[in-house]
């Protein structure tokens, strides 16, 4: 760029009687021979232009276009090192007010800066994260600030994040019980809302879709076939409801179980505990199968693809029989004499049942007649002896 | 972005442009020091093992040791003979052209031997006996007896002579600042620029050249000392808001060398950058070695006073030893002094054991005391700076910016004699700016390595891919000659804005506001741009003259204002004719019109409007003004080219 220079003077209005002198068409006074010394940029930019040959129009061009390929090759400053999209996560007032006592209760991820990726932070991400946290909550970083100096409460419960996220084990434990998702477990939509929604056809995979892809992190077998789309054809949606029938979870519940009384020496004391908690996973193991389960069920009632491979397979049925019918003009005279036989013989079986009503109904008629008859009779005979 | 590792490639790792590992060497005849570039890539000047950042440029040899630095100085009291210093200044010279009638304190100069008028020295070294042949591993016939596997004991190492051409020593100096250097980084330094006095011819530029080469140092250029010293300036990345407000990107300065050995002084016209000498001058007689010889002679005089022991010093006398090793003794003791008397205002001492006759001494010495025992090197210093820059047709109220570079010129007394010869009272030197203490931009000790090094990054950053970036790179070291020639400026240029002279007001010479655009010694091509802001007239027009004028500098005497003392006091003796004082002043007059032009102001607000003026001259002389409301319409305005 051209450097441009301010200037503070403020020259004076014009004087009004000034008109432009008539140019002289001199020139400036001849010039001198000097040497340069070599050094400096601006010796090297004064070089260039003469080898080069350019204006300082095109100097500045070329200057610009320089910069801005080194500033692409080097990055603007930063020395290059990639933080794979980690640690700018806002710090709330509640998360940086953690307890670290209460560990088991922070959401290690948030901590961590990691919300937005979770489960699906890579070990190098966790480990960039907790650097950058590290760099900035250290408490030698807080010594000389004013205020509580011994603040390290956070840079605890970082540490702990960190503790309990690099090791694989504890991170799947952990993410069994991720309090994010275990929020989101409640929302499953119900078979009201899918039935009422203005479209219900797409509201099911909207809102079911994501769930399984949230349930899908913690099946043994991976890749997991998800819900898919509308159009997905009958063997892909029978895969679907196969593997989730049989889905087989890695979740477990250690996370949650109480700790042992570190202070109390009964040992009857540790095994009742240690037994409960045992059961309370397994209770909790069921009743995560039996949500699962449940999840899958209501979700095949409520599929809009069953339906619709119910309608295909009817329809194809159909166009089956169709064609046989539109096609019959062929078929022997002996099956049509055997279907007519049996359309004779139903039709006489109908006589049959029909002559049978009848007789029935006339043997009633003629019953009846004689009742009457027999009525009369004795009204005859009471009104004779009446008189 | 991650650069694939290549298994079994041997590529060199590419230059970190942001970091090269180059090295900037100041290269004095006394003193040496390094420079490198720190992590945020600004220079820094580093130690050497001895934790010494001026490295003393002595070669001493003791028995099978050789010593280099600050060590080899120590040698000069017991084992002159063996030790080589100066020897920059005989670099590329003849044997034939150096003189050798003076008297010295280290190993004299003699003609090789066996190369023709070629310099050398002569040492005495203990040489290392050829180390025993190894022990035999042959299988030895059956019946003589096996060979003894015990090494054979290294015999005593036995005296001899050795010469030395000054380009051998250069080397062996060389090579441990370069060790220095890579021992500091911890990498290999990919090239070094070094700083050569401006007075060097090009036979012993190519003689150090040859030197570094030897000692494995790529050189990227050989910097004239002024240069590397306007370098480290220009490129101060750290300026106090001070001198960049008072210091325009066109400035004169004055480069005040004051080493142990030489003064050199340089006047740079510095034009956005872009650096020329004015003029040059060197005078081997002023130095600290003048400085040092006062104050021994001042602590000589004390010591006797003190022990009755007559010493005779500076120079001692040829027959007593005893003497010359007393003065070699003070010598080295009186460096501390100085450097203590640059840093602090307080007393410095001196002391040496055993100075003579088993007698200790320790004296001390204050600011004034050693000013005024050293006052006749200022004078001298004062002298050649005026004879300078007269001789470049100037006057001192045109230098800007004074710059010392060396080790003398960092005591605060030049600054404060040079100060009161007749300079501006704001010019601006390292002192009045305050970048001298704690290692600051300013220092003088360390500026002429920090600029080579500045220097070289900017040389490590050069591409040499095509033909013309090849041209470039020669610029500024092979061929220099190719691209230094240019032409300059010999008059300012600016704009005149006339304006109504007030009533009894005297007659201003120029009619108006006088706006600088192109000062003289600018170099050619140039351009300059201006942004100011400017009064619009009833009319709602700008209008300007483009002149080209004379500068010169009034001189009129005053006298001094009288302090009226209150009270009717009467003053008493100090009566004396109060000597006017010289007051001087710039004058400006008018020389050539070489244009005017009038311009429509339309987005003047409460009269006021800013203006852009930009003004390019060829290299052929042609003016091309074009001047315009920021944003607003461009009025051009343009002159002939010179004999057109």
């Amino acid at each position: 760029m051209a450097h441009i220079v301010e200037l503070s003077v403020v020259p004076p209005p014009l004087r009004s009687d000034w008109t432009p002198p008539q140019s002289t068409g001199k020139s400036i006074a001849p010039l001198v021979e000097r040497r340069l010394i070599p050094a400096g940029s601006a010796y090297l930019a004064h070089v260039k232009r003469a080898v080069h040959n350019l204006s300082f129009e095109e100097h500045d061009k070329h200057a610009e276009e320089e910069r801005k390929r080194l500033e692409a090759l080097y990055g603007n400053g930063t020395n290059g090192e990639d933080d794979l999209g980690v640690g700018d996560e806002e710090e709330t007032e509640d998360l940086l007010s953690l307890d670290p006592k209460e560990w088991k209760k922070q959401d290690h991820y948030a901590v961590l800066g990691l919300s937005h990726l979770r489960y699906r932070a890579t070990d190098e991400q966790i480990k960039i994260a907790h650097r950058k946290k590290v760099l900035k909550h250290h408490p030698d970083k807080k010594a000389g600030v004013a205020g509580e100096t011994n603040d390290d409460a956070f840079f605890k419960c970082i540490q702990k994040a960190m503790e309990v996220l690099t090791n694989s084990e504890r991170r799947r434990q952990f993410d069994s019980v991720d309090p994010h998702y275990e929020s989101l477990e409640d929302e499953v939509p119900t078979e009201k809302e899918v039935k009422s929604a203005k479209d219900p056809n797409s509201y099911f995979f909207k809102s079911f879709g994501p769930v399984f892809e949230r349930e899908a992190r913690f099946s043994k077998k991976q890749p997991v076939p998800l819900l898919g789309e509308y159009n997905d054809g009958k063997e892909q949606v029978e895969g679907f409801y196969d593997f989730w029938y049989n889905f087989d979870s890695w979740r477990s519940f250690e996370y949650l179980d109480k700790e042992v009384n570190e202070g109390s020496d009964s040992r009857d004391d540790k095994r009742y505990t240690e037994k409960k908690n045992k059961s309370e996973r397994a209770r909790r193991k069921k009743e995560d199968t039996a949500r699962v389960r449940q999840l899958v069920d209501l979700t095949l009632g409520l599929d809009p693809r069953i339906k619709r491979i119910k309608q295909e397979e009817k329809e194809a049925r159909e166009a089956k029989k169709k064609g046989k019918t539109g096609g019959a003009n062929g078929v022997s005279a002996k099956q049509k004499a055997e279907e007519e036989k049996k359309k004779a013989e139903e039709e006489a079986k109908k006589k049959e049942e029909e002559e049978k009503v009848a007789r029935a109904e006339a043997k009633k008629a003629k019953a009846a007649a004689a009742n009457a008859a027999k009525k009369a009779r004795r009204a005859a005979r009471a009104d004779g002896a009446d008189a | 972005m991650a650069v694939s590792n290549q298994q079994n490639g041997s590529a060199e790792a590419p230059i970190d442009l942001a970091n090269p590992t180059v090295v900037g060497i100041n290269f004095g005849n006394s003193y040496a020091s390094i420079s490198v570039l720190n992590k945020q890539g600004n220079p820094d000047c580093i130690a050497n093992e001895d934790g010494e950042r001026q490295i003393a440029c002595a070669v001493s040899f003791h028995g099978e040791e050789i010593y280099i630095g600050n060590q080899a100085k120590h040698q000069l009291v017991k084992n002159a003979q063996n030790t080589i210093t100066g020897f920059r200044n005989l670099l590329g010279k003849k044997f034939s052209q150096i003189d050798t009638s003076k008297p010295t304190t280290s190993a004299p100069v003699i003609e090789h031997p066996e190369q023709p008028d070629t310099a050398a020295y002569k040492v005495q070294i203990l040489q290392s006996a050829p180390l025993p042949l190894p022990a035999s591993t042959t299988t030895t016939q059956q019946n003589t007896p096996l060979a003894s596997r015990v090494a054979t004991p290294r015999s005593e190492p036995t005296p001899a002579t050795r010469i030395l051409s000054v380009s051998e020593v250069t080397t062996i100096f060389i090579k441990s600042l370069l060790q220095s250097a890579e021992d500091f980084l911890g990498k290999k330094v990919q090239g070094a620029v070094i700083t050569v006095p401006a007075w060097f011819t090009s036979e012993q530029k190519k003689a150090l050249e040859d030197a570094a080469t030897e000692a494995g140092v790529s050189v990227l250029q050989l910097l004239e000392e002024a240069g590397a010293a306007a370098v480290a300036v220009l490129s101060n990345p750290t300026a106090p808001a001070s001198t960049t407000t008072s210091l325009s990107g066109d400035r004169t300065q004055l480069v005040v060398d004051l080493g142990s050995s030489a003064l050199a002084l340089s006047l740079l016209s510095i034009r956005q950058g872009l650096i020329h000498s004015l003029a040059t001058l060197s005078d081997h007689t002023l130095g600290g070695d003048a400085i040092d010889s006062k104050l021994i002679k001042f602590f000589a005089k004390e010591f006797t006073k003190k022990t009755k022991i007559p010493l005779t010093v500076a120079p001692a006398p040829a027959d007593s030893k005893q003497d010359q090793r007393a003065e070699a003794k003070l010598r080295l003791a009186v460096e501390h002094t100085k450097r203590t008397v640059s840093a602090s205002s307080g007393a410095a001492t001196c002391s040496v054991e055993s100075l003579k006759d088993g007698i200790d001494y320790t004296g001390s010495i204050n600011r004034m005391r050693f000013d005024m025992e050293v006052r006749n090197v200022y004078a001298g210093v004062g002298e050649q700076v005026k004879t300078l820059v007269s001789s470049a047709g100037l006057d001192l109220f045109d230098v800007d910016e004074i710059v010392y570079v060396g080790g003398s010129a960092s005591l605060p007394g030049l600054d404060e004699h040079l100060a009161g010869i007749g300079f501006r009272e704001d010019i601006v030197t390292p002192f009045s700016s305050g970048s001298v203490v704690g290692g600051g931009v300013g220092d003088p000790t360390t500026l002429l390595s920090r600029g080579a090094v500045v220097q070289a990054k900017l040389l490590a950053g050069l591409g040499e891919s095509s033909e013309e970036e090849k041209e470039v790179k020669a610029a500024f070291h092979e061929k220099l000659e190719n691209w230094t020639g240019v032409k300059v400026t010999s008059k300012s240029i600016g704009l005149v804005f006339p304006e109504t002279s007030a009533e009894g007001q005297e007659e201003n010479a120029l009619g108006g506001q006088w706006i600088p655009l192109v000062l003289r010694e600018t170099v050619l091509p140039c351009r300059r741009t201006v942004r100011f802001g400017v009064e619009v007239g009833e009319e709602g027009k700008v209008g300007f003259e483009l002149w080209q004028v004379d500068e010169s500098i009034k001189i009129t005497l005053e006298k001094p204002p009288k302090f009226e003392p209150e009270d009717g006091e009467p003053e008493e003796e100090d009566e004396e004719e109060e000597e006017d004082i010289e007051v001087k002043d710039r004058i400006i007059s008018k020389d050539e019109l070489l244009g005017a032009a009038l311009l429509e102001s339309k987005k003047a607000r409460n009269k006021k409007t800013t203006l852009e003026v930009q003004i390019l001259i060829a290299e052929d002389g042609k003016v091309d003004v074009s001047a315009s409301e920021v944003g607003g319409e461009k009025v051009t305005l343009a002159v002939p080219p010179i004999g057109a």
